[in-house]
């Protein structure tokens, strides 16, 4: 096995009503070297829906909560370099105007 | 040689029980983990999905040794096994399928405790950083010449 591993899984399909729901998964499989432990990250993918004309469908299946939590991060990452910036040319300014009284 | 085949024989035995929970830890590789049992509802079936982390490590050592101090015609001899491990499950559910006569969506699972957690963090972090800033401003006055 290889040490670090990503493969995209498919599990059985299910019959509801007249769909059938093929569940997909993203898997990640990290494993130390010498078989000593490793990490699994297993998570939902797609549902692939099939109608009874054989039409498919995917579903994605979005994870809400870490597209808020990446966004929140980024606009927190941005909000300090904007912050950093702004306080930088403010401290430039008084700097000039100081130096320009003195 | 009793000792050191007794260290042998339990380190193998070690390493077969770890080569076993290795095993069942990479069955949570599975889809059938990720995706619940089906819950059915009037004419709804709602089948609930969750990403699993898990993560595992473990160690094991073996020595032995022998001390002609004592006794030179008898030497000492000593051996010893160890190991440990660790291992940690995380769950969270991630969203909801949702398949009825209308037909199949999928509904967000937010988890807001963990958004408002963030949040606070994040904001505690700006927080501090500008009050650091206007601080560090006071701290050193220009000296005037």
């Amino acid at each position: 096995m290889p040490l670090i591993e990503t493969e995209v899984k498919t599990g059985e399909t299910r019959q509801v009503g007249s769909l059938e729901l093929t569940p997909t998964t993203n898997v990640l499989k990290i494993q130390l070297p010498g078989n000593h432990g490793g990490l699994v990250w297993n998570r939902p993918r797609a549902v692939i829906v099939r109608g009874q004309d054989g039409v498919e469908h995917t579903l994605p299946v979005t994870d809400v909560t870490r597209m808020i939590l990446w966004a929140m991060l980024g606009g927190g990452l941005i909000g300090a370099l904007v912050i950093g910036i702004a306080y930088g040319i403010r401290r430039d300014k008084s700097t000039r105007s100081d130096n320009n009284d003195g | 040689m009793t000792d050191e085949m007794n260290v042998k024989q339990s380190g193998e035995t070690g390493l077969e029980a770890f080569q076993g929970t290795i095993e069942e830890f990479l069955l949570s590789a599975d889809v059938g983990v990720v995706y619940g049992e089906p819950i059915q509802h009037e004419d709804t079936i709602i089948i609930p999905t969750a990403e699993v982390l898990s993560a595992l490590g473990f160690g094991l050592g073996s020595g032995s040794g022998t001390s002609g101090e004592q006794e030179a015609d008898k030497p000492s001899q000593g051996s010893g096994f160890g190991g440990g491990g660790g291992g940690k499950v995380l769950s969270r559910p991630v969203a909801v399928v949702v398949a009825s006569p209308e037909g199949v969506r999928v509904e967000p699972v937010i988890d807001i405790t963990k958004i408002a957690l963030a949040a606070l963090t994040a904001f505690g972090f700006m927080a501090g950083m500008m009050a650091r800033m206007s601080s560090h401003k006071r701290a050193f006055p220009e000296i005037e010449e």
